[in-house]
Order: structure tokens, then sequence, then C-alpha cells
């Protein structure tokens, strides 16, 4: 069995592989063979000719573009992304300023889409046909209908301008040193809250939405109806039952979603200031920053690729026949 | 009696056609001398043809021809007999507003005039509007008529004829005008006299202006063009691209298979926003590259579902007679595949609708959108940030647009899917 399994993981890791160079070396070509030029932004026209042809050079970019390509490969596999053109160190350095903010930001925010999810979903079913199931579901409707830029302009407005609770953007405030370590946490915390909720609203009524269906679908299956004619308590069919036979697709789901996040929240980060990802890959697009662009979209892709395996294992672990159909 | 749909529509138009009944005889007067001139002076004919002047035609004439063409296929369509739903309404609606957006806006989207006085209104407020003395020029020519004609009609982004102000009062032979806290002279022999008085209207904007003082309501219903047009275009790419890789990658199986498939993993390992600002902000932001790029990110679905549906369908007995005939692959595509797989496609198209939408208009959030000559709700969302805390109606009513229209969609898809799924054929 185990040396199926490692079978298995060794194709997905190929394929990923391949996938991923594929990716690489599509956004490659189209980046070298864009118009506009990286380097204009450097060269003033008082320069010679000689120092321009230098600033060339120093780029990688008076090669011709296979060449390029080749020594691209050689330093990815040496897990060399490159140089930033406009932070002028490492990629892999800029990543990793940038990186730890989206992970934590997009952790928190999915453990609240699924844990509220869960709760509501399990909430509105146990009250199946009672007006406030049928409210919640409509309202899940509306969320997952506003976008995201909506509800954070107007979260802004409502609760940083009108009420004066919570700061509208950045990430601390400018007199965070003084504070006690706490006295941090809480500034971060309220600080974070209104982009949390922007970020998670849309995730907690689709969640919402594929949780209660395949709920309610298994509610009414047969076996369910026959762990109850054995006198088995609603708590335990619930929990032992019902929800490893409901909770598949949304794994799925949730496996896009977490990879979604994981390459950056554009949208929040812009409306509140934030430094992460998706403002980083912004940037680096606008300023034509060729190694950071595709460093930013190496590592988003990775991780949207092993967010999709983590749900897949996830499935797998849940429901054997699914594991069955992996190894095969 | 029931409400059904074809009442709803006849009303709108209706509605429509009574309060632009004088734009539309002299818009229809447009038309015949155009016709004049195209049989008099081709050349000129063609030279005066433009979008705005094509745009009015095509509302002129539909918005007669419609009603009829419901009269006419009443029987036919039945659809048209539904009873009268919020989402077939919103529907009606949004489309009304696509197809007849110069007839149902007030003004030019990107009209400005007098910001002191227009600047940040509030809802339904009201100011004056003065008309100045025009030189009356006669029509020299054919030619000229119908230019004189169609600027009439046509509002256009910016006009001599008249001044925003609050307030008027006169005083002997001056006027005095107020623009917000100034007061101006002017005498009365600039001034528009009708009937011995000095003409003037008063003008209500519903929904406010921004800062630029354009009205929002205008801008709103170009935005549903927009938006609409976007959509529509992009749903088309994105179904072709599915449906033929789709059919390839299932009908051919083995290596193709195995490419298209890591192809279409490799689309859905990138993060897709990100190809699309990327593609955007370095090659072009015209409408069509929008649609082009917003129609390349969206098929990975579509192929799936085909791909899946085709290989199932391969070993079905009809296929193999169908291919033994000897059908070509195209036939094979539309008269075999298309049919047996449309119903989860066009619930998907559907979907993909409501995302495309709320692509675009994040896009033109970010300041990626089509250009500052098409107004766009995620734009007007953008610029409304600024002003967050003085004009929240730059920000709500957009807002709000967008939401009941990505509502409807996903309630529309949820129908058709439920409709499909109940095995009920419409």
């Amino acid at each position: 069995m185990n040396k199926e399994i490692i079978l298995s993981l060794t194709k997905r890791l190929v394929t990923s592989i391949v996938v991923l160079l594929l990716m690489l070396s599509f956004l490659f070509v189209l980046l070298r063979y864009s118009p506009g030029d990286p380097t204009q932004k450097f060269i003033s026209p008082k320069l010679s000719s000689k120092l321009v042809l230098k600033i060339k050079e120093s780029f990688g970019l008076d090669k011709p573009v296979l060449k390029q390509y080749q020594s691209f490969l050689i330093n990815l596999s040496t897990g060399d992304l490159g140089i930033s053109y406009t932070y002028r160190e490492p990629v892999t350095s800029v990543i990793g300023r940038y990186l730890p903010f989206t992970v934590i930001f997009s952790s928190l925010s999915f453990i609240i889409q699924i844990s509220l999810g869960l709760f509501l979903a399990l909430y509105s079913i146990k009250r199946k046909g009672s007006w406030i199931d049928t409210f919640i579901k409509k309202f899940s409707l509306s969320v997952y209908a506003l976008p995201s830029f909506v509800t954070g302009v107007l979260l802004v407005y409502l609760f940083s301008w009108k009420l004066n609770l919570f700061p509208s953007s950045g990430l601390k405030s400018f007199d965070d040193q003084s504070l006690s370590f706490f006295g941090q946490l809480g500034d971060y915390t309220s600080h974070m809250i209104l982009p949390l909720i922007t970020l998670s609203l849309g995730g907690i009524a689709v969640f919402y939405k594929y949780l209660r269906d395949n709920l309610d679908e298994t509610f009414n299956a047969h076996f369910v109806m026959n762990l109850r004619s054995y006198g088995v308590t609603e708590k335990e069919i619930i929990k032992k039952h019902v929800i490893p036979n409901s909770i598949g697709p949304m794994i799925s789901v949730a496996g896009v979603e977490l990879g979604i996040l994981l390459s950056g929240a554009l949208i929040t980060e812009v409306i509140f200031g934030l430094p992460g990802m998706g403002r980083l890959a912004i940037n680096a697009i606008l300023g034509r920053d060729y190694p950071l662009i595709i460093g930013i979209t190496f590592v988003s892709g990775v991780l949207i690729i092993l967010s999709n395996l983590l749900a897949d294992l996830v499935r797998a672990k849940l429901d054997r026949r699914i594991f069955q159909g992996m190894i095969n | 009696m029931k409400i059904t749909l074809r009442h709803f529509i006849i009303l709108i138009l209706a509605v429509i056609i009574l309060l632009n009944i004088e734009l539309l005889f002299n818009s229809i007067e447009m038309l015949l001398l155009f016709l004049v001139l195209l049989f008099s002076d081709f050349k000129q004919a063609v030279v005066q043809i433009n979008i705005s002047f094509v745009d009015y035609s095509i509302s002129t004439l539909l918005i007669f021809m419609i009603p009829l063409l419901v009269l006419i296929f009443n029987k036919q369509l039945k659809i048209l007999q539904d009873k009268l739903t919020f989402i077939s309404a919103i529907i009606t609606l949004l489309l009304t507003f696509t197809i007849f957006a110069p007839l149902t806006v007030s003004s030019n989207p990107n009209f400005q005039k007098d910001l002191r006085v227009t600047k940040l209104l509030t809802p339904f407020s009201t100011v004056q509007k003065l008309y100045l003395k025009k030189d009356k020029i006669k029509p020299a020519s054919k030619l000229d008529s119908f230019i004189f004609k169609k600027n009439e009609v046509i509002k256009k982004s910016f006009s001599e004829d008249f001044i925003f102000v609050n307030s008027v009062k006169i005083s002997g032979s001056n006027l005095i005008y107020t623009q917000k806290n100034k007061e101006i002279k002017i005498g009365k022999d600039k001034i528009e006299i009708k009937n011995g008085k000095p003409l003037i209207e008063s003008k209500t904007f519903i929904l406010g202006t921004d800062q630029y003082g354009r009205d929002i309501l205008s801008r709103l219903i170009y935005g549903t063009r927009l938006s609409l047009f976007i959509g529509l275009g992009a749903v088309i790419v994105s179904f072709f691209i599915g449906i033929i890789l789709g059919f390839i990658a299932g009908y051919t199986g083995g290596f193709f298979d195995s490419l298209l498939n890591r192809f279409t993993e490799m689309f859905l390992a990138f993060p897709i926003l990100f190809l699309i600002i990327f593609i955007i902000a370095i090659f072009d932001s015209s409408i069509f590259s929008i649609i082009l790029v917003l129609g390349v990110s969206g098929w990975m679905s579509l192929f799936k579902i085909v791909r899946a549906e085709v290989i199932k369908l391969k070993t079905k007995d009809f296929f193999i007679t169908a291919k033994l005939i000897g059908l070509s692959n195209y036939k094979l595509l539309t008269k075999e595949v298309l049919p047996n797989i449309i119903s989860p496609v066009v619930v998907n198209l559907v979907f993909l609708y409501g995302n495309v939408i709320l692509a675009e208009a994040a896009l033109s959030f970010l300041g990626l959108g089509a250009g500052n000559n098409y107004p766009s709700w995620g734009e007007m969302i953008q610029a409304g940030q600024s002003y967050i805390t003085i004009a929240w109606w730059m920000i709500v009513f957009p807002g709000l647009m967008l939401f009941i229209t990505l509502l409807t969609a996903n309630e529309l898809g949820r129908k058709i899917e439920h409709r499909f799924n109940s095995g009920i054929a419409i």
C-alpha cells in the first residue's frame, strides 16, 4: 500500500512540476516579447550609450531570449529567482518580506470562512424550514453577490468614519512602538478586523452554500434514517456520519479558495493599504520588474498547487473510495 | 389577470417613448435627413456616420420595433407569457438600459459644466438651467440641416447653450444669478427669451453628481451597457475556447488529451487576477483586450465539463453511428455533442457571466478599466473612495447596481440549473 501511495504522490509531483515549468516558460516568453523596456526608467537621456548598454547588461537583457531562458532555468534549478529590478535585492528576500503577512492574513481569513460557514450551515440545517433558515439562506445569497471592494469601502465608511471604531488602513498605528506587547497585539487586531471581514464574507457564503446543500442531501439519505431507527443520538449522527459524508465537495472548494487567498488578497490589500503579495504583484507588473513578476507567479503557483494537494489528501483521508481512486 | 413579462416590456418601452417624445421626433427627422443626404451626397453622408449616430438611430428604430415584435411573436415565444418575477423584471430593466442607453439618460455620461454649481450634489438636488442666447443660423445645404439636427438629437459631453446656476433674480434690464455664493450680473440681451421671460429650466440630479459634476444616474446607465457588453463578449470567447478545446481533448484522447489537461492545469494554477492584470497592464487596456483577457481566463471549468461529457458520449451508439456515417468533426460537435451537453454548459456560462462582470468591475476599481470614455461601475466606486466622507452616493449607487446585477446573474444560473435538473424542458 505504501508503495502505491508514494508512486501516486510522485506522479502528482512530476505533473505539478511540469505544470509549473510550463507556466513559468509561458510567462517568460510573454514578458520578453511584451512592449516596453524595464531598463527605460533607469536611463536618462544624459547617459552615454556605453552606460545604457551596461545597465542592460546588468539586467541580463542584452543577450538573446533563448540564452536568457537557458540561464533562467539554470538559476531556477538552484533556487535563485534573480534580482529584482526595483528593489535591487534578491527576489526571494523581497518575497520573504511580503509573504508572511499574506500567509497569516489569508490563513486567518480561511479559518474564519471555514468555521463560520460550517457553523452557519449546521445551525440552519438543524432548523430547516424555519424563518431563520430561510433568512440565512437568502442573506448568504446576497452576501455572495456583494463584491469585496464594495463591502470594504462601505465598511470603512461605516466603522472608520461614521462610528470611528476601527482604523481605516495600514497594519499598525504610528505610536505602536510605545505600546506594551498586549497593546501592540490589540493594535494589530483592531487594524485587521475590517480587512478580515471584507476578505471573509464572500467565502463564508460560498462554504455555507456548498455545505448546506450537501448536508441537506445527506440528512435525507437512507443510512441516516437507518441510524435514527437504531436509536443513535442526533448529535452522534451529525458528528460521525453526516458531516464526514457531506464535507467532500466543500473541501475541494476550500482547496481552490485557499490557493486564491494565498496568492494575495489584492482588492482587500488595496482598499486597506496592507503590505501583502497582491500589492507587491501589482507593483511588480506596473514597474515591469520581470524577475519579481516571475518569482511571485512561481510562489503563488506553488502555493495553489500545494493547497489543492492538501485538499485532495484531506478528502482521501476522509473517504477511502477517493483514496482508492487517487491511487488508480 | 396576471402580469406577464410582455406587459412589463411594453410598459417600460411606453414610458421611455412618452418621456422622450420630442427627442424621438427629432431623431426620426434626423434619420430622414440622413436618408436624403445618403442619396444626394453619398460621400459626405458616409463621413458623418459615427458611433453615437448609429447608437441613436438604432435606439430610435428599436424602440418602435420591439413592442411590435413582442405583439407579433407573442404566441411563439412562451417566455413572454411567463409571470413577471423579480429576476425577469431586473433582467428586462438591465437590457433596456443597455439597448436604449441614449434614450434613458438625461445627459451624456461625461457631461460636465459649471463645476462650482454641480460638483458633488446630493441625490435629488435641483439646479437651475439658464439658457443663453444663440445665434440662429439657417442651414445652407442638406448637409448642414442634417448636422444641425444631429447636434440637436445627440447628447454631447459639452454645451455652450446654457449655464447651471443656483438661483436667478431679475433686476431691471439685468439678470443676477448666483453660482455658489458668487453673484454675477448678466445683460438680458445675452439670455434666451421665451414669451417675454428668460428661459429657465430646473434640472434634478436624481442620484446626485460626482466630483466632476457628472450625473451619476446617466453614468450608471452607460455603465450597465459596458458591463453587460464586456460580460457577453468574454463569455462568448470562453464558450468557444472551452467547447473547442474540450471537444478536441475528449474526442481524440491520448497525447492531445493529456497535453490539454496540463495546459488547463497551468491556467488553474495561475493566480488568475494577476494574469489578467499583467496582460492588460503590459499590452493594452481597451474594451476588446479586456474582453479577450477575461474570456481567456474563464474557460477552464467549461473545458472540464465538455471534456467529461464528450468522453461519456463517445461510447454511445448514436455518436458512433454518426461518426461511421461520416459526419465531419464540426458537424459532430454542433449536431451531436452540443445539444446533449447544452444544459450544464448554459448553467456554467450564466455563472461565468456574473464572474466576468465582477472581474471587470474589480479591474476598473484597480484603475485598469476600459478607459475614461466609458463610465464603469468599478471605476465610479474607486473615484468615490476619495470622497467617501462627503459623498456616500458616489459609492452606494454603483455598488448597489453591481450587487443587483450579480445577484440576478447568480439567481438566473440557479434557476436554469434547477429547471434542467428537474427534467422539465423550457
